[in-house]
């Protein structure tokens, strides 16, 4: 009788760990499904391109070595079109159809946005959106539990610009350019703070997406005396205003956000852009750091052409470190409530790609300074350590 | 008062050059709209496609010339044009006579659906990486008193003022020309007089496939990075066909050059002086578009059509 109950009661504990092990939608014994959300027929396809490639660059390396706790990753990419309401329905496909583990690297601010009451809903985490927005890591904002900031966001990063402005002049008359839109909010929520902190005011000069003409804006920057513009653009725009400044015989200081660190800025503004400087929050694809290293090596070993290579590949590339860590992060059998309590360990964590990022139950912000790059002889060259 | 008005001047010249080329967008919408009353939907895409084919041409010539230069530039423009020809042969083909005695919404929507195919083609084809066009002028510009003109900038207006000059010459001095307008104006009575209007409705596709990729061979260089999205500047122009008058040529380079000015000095002169101006700045096309038909329902050069009841 003994043994018989014995034999029950061992198979009862078999059935329990056996139940435990299916813990989350997105996981199996073999596999962690993870959902993507990038634009790939939009305004932004080209990033859409290039990061999920680093990304599974990254993820390949990883799976070659037995993926995390046994389980290969497998990265499921939807499109957006840079469309908030494209965005909900592809969120909505890859958590209820697809059954996603989690979701990682959703490109765009107002597409991010878009998604959060369905983060809410299903109580998904969304790791590192690919977003400089400042909102991101808002805690008081719906999902704001759910969502992982990696990078500096562009309220940060107007703030040590123009801090960092001032010091070299305290007497610089400072202009902005910036989009018509949510990457220009934020950009300018940074740049109000500024101007209360230092009792400045900054004369402000707006675009819209996929302007081909600044001789307005340029003008307006001259008239107004502005030793030092701050673009928040991409590449065309700082190209296009600085040649255009150039040609008007108009010479300030110009100054980037993050997205202006791409190195077709310099070598599209030839003479123009020498002094350029931009702002960034990861170490260099050419640093030798860890992580750039590993990223050179990974790219020689899978051929990567050298047109691709370059910040957007390495962000993907870069941003999968988190979410590799936050997996090893969470249970043996992990559950999302599991990643979010794994990612919430990091603290000062080195991840060879980015400056040591901390993540808590009060700041999910990633990385919170930034280092500017100056183009000089064609290169760019860091001028600073980290500024915070 | 002097800053104001070199201001106001810079800008203009700027958007003189910008709305030459929302004027060869608007213009090619006339053309086929005159002819057949449909409004090409795709008319910003084969603009597209001829800056991606000016790029191709010149990135092969490059190599067989050893280098860019004016040949590799002339040549590619040249097979640009050719091209230009061809693919408005194969759109009569595949567009207009399939669909020519379906209701015009049908062929509406088939302009929408050649324009989504078109972009996704020739992201498929090119690659989804922007390109980096380059410029037969360069950076050159010169001084008019404290006024800069980029020479590419004054390039796009000559360029869109031969073209007018010869389409003007073309519609009103050629038997061809004045087919094309009979036709446009009544199609079964220039049947009736014998006009081949299937000839002339090729005609029109290949006008209209020219003046896209024209277009875009002329803003290319204008972009720092060349992508499909340039295929959106064809939504601006439309805007400027409806200004100008739906349907007259005149109207849709007039039409063109006032949105584009209007856009510069909108973003330059009127928003340095007005704050409130930089909130509007996206929709005062829109705005001035709405005054105009307000005071004039058919647009600056658009006659009313009146029809018996």
């Amino acid at each position: 009788m003994k043994r018989y109950v014995s034999i029950i009661i061992m198979a009862a504990l078999a059935w329990i760990r056996c139940e435990n092990r299916v813990t989350s939608p997105g996981v199996t014994d073999t596999e962690i499904l993870i959902g993507n959300i990038q634009d790939l027929s939009g305004p932004i396809k080209e990033l859409g391109f290039l990061i999920p490639s680093g990304t599974n660059m990254y993820l390949d390396y990883i799976n070659a070595q037995g993926g995390v706790h046994g389980r290969q990753i497998k990265m499921l990419i939807e499109d957006h079109g840079y469309n908030p309401q494209k965005a909900v329905v592809a969120a909505k496909k890859l958590i209820e159809k697809d059954q996603v583990f989690a979701l990682y690297n959703v490109i765009g601010t107002s597409t991010t946005e878009a998604i959060r009451p369905i983060l809410e809903e299903s109580g998904v985490p969304l790791v590192a959106p690919a977003t400089m927005s400042g909102t991101m890591s808002d805690l008081s904002r719906k999902a704001g539990h759910l969502i992982f900031h990696t990078d500096a966001g562009y309220d940060v990063q107007s703030n040590v610009l123009v801090d960092y402005i001032l010091e070299q002049n305290a007497n610089a008359k400072i202009g902005v350019v910036y989009q018509d839109d949510d990457y220009g909010a934020n950009v300018l929520k940074g740049i109000a703070e500024a101007e209360e902190r230092h009792g400045i005011t900054i004369q402000r000069e707006a675009y819209q997406r996929g302007a081909t003409d600044f001789v307005g804006q340029t003008g307006n920057l001259m008239k107004g005396g502005i030793t030092d513009v701050i673009i928040g653009g991409i590449v065309r725009e700082p190209v296009t205003i600085m040649k255009t400044s150039q040609a008007m015989k108009y010479s300030p200081h110009f100054f980037g956000h993050a997205p202006t660190v791409d190195a077709r800025v310099g070598l599209l503004a030839g003479d123009a852009g020498e002094g350029f400087t931009s702002c960034y929050f990861a170490y260099l694809p050419d640093s030798d750091k860890s992580g750039p290293a590993l990223y050179r090596e990974l790219c020689e070993k899978n051929n990567v052409p050298e047109k691709m290579r370059g910040i957007y590949h390495y962000y993907g590339f870069a941003t999968a470190h988190i979410l590799v860590e936050g997996l090893r992060r969470a249970e043996e059998y992990p559950t999302r409530e599991g990643l979010i309590n794994g990612l919430e360990t990091l603290n000062n964590w080195e991840s060879g790609t980015y400056p040591p990022i901390t993540f808590n139950k009060n700041d999910h912000a990633g990385v919170e300074k930034i280092m500017l790059l100056q183009i000089q002889g064609g290169k760019q060259v860091a001028i600073t350590g980290w500024l915070e | 008062m002097n800053d104001v008005l070199t201001g106001l001047l810079q800008e203009s010249v700027s958007g003189i050059a910008l709305g030459c080329i929302y004027a060869l967008i608007a213009f090619g919408f006339t053309l086929i709209y005159r002819a057949t009353e449909v409004v090409n939907f795709a008319q910003g895409e084969l603009m597209m496609v001829g800056a991606y084919v000016n790029f191709f041409f010149v990135t092969q010539f490059s190599g067989v010339l050893g280098g860019v230069n004016f040949w590799v530039y002339l040549f590619a423009f040249a097979g640009s044009i050719i091209f230009a020809i061809l693919f408005g042969i194969l759109l009569d083909y595949i567009i207009n006579r399939p669909l020519k005695d379906e209701p015009v919404f049908s062929v509406i929507m088939a302009t929408i659906s050649l324009a989504i195919i078109l972009r996704s083609l020739t992201a498929i084809i090119a690659g989804p990486i922007s390109l980096v066009p380059a410029s037969p002028f360069g950076d050159n510009t010169f001084n008019i008193g404290s006024v800069v003109i980029s020479i590419l900038d004054i390039s796009i207006i000559i360029w869109t003022i031969v073209l007018m000059a010869i389409f003007y010459f073309f519609f009103n001095k050629t038997r061809w020309g004045i087919a094309m307008k009979a036709t446009s104006t009544d199609p079964e009575a220039a049947q009736l007089m014998g006009i081949p209007i299937k000839q002339v409705y090729r005609f029109v596709w290949i006008f209209a496939a020219l003046v896209g990729v024209i277009g875009g061979v002329l803003l290319a260089p204008r972009m720092a990075l060349l992508d499909t999205n340039i295929s959106y500047l064809g939504l601006k122009a439309f805007p400027a066909a409806i200004l100008g008058g739906f349907g007259s040529i005149p109207g849709a380079v007039v039409g063109g050059i006032i949105l584009g000015i209007i856009e510069t000095i909108s973003m330059g002169t009127l928003s340095f002086h007005f704050e409130w101006v930089k909130e509007i700045n996206d929709i005062i096309v829109w705005i001035v578009l709405i005054v105009v038909l307000m005071i004039r329902p058919n647009g600056l050069f658009g006659i009313a059509k009146v029809k018996r009841v």
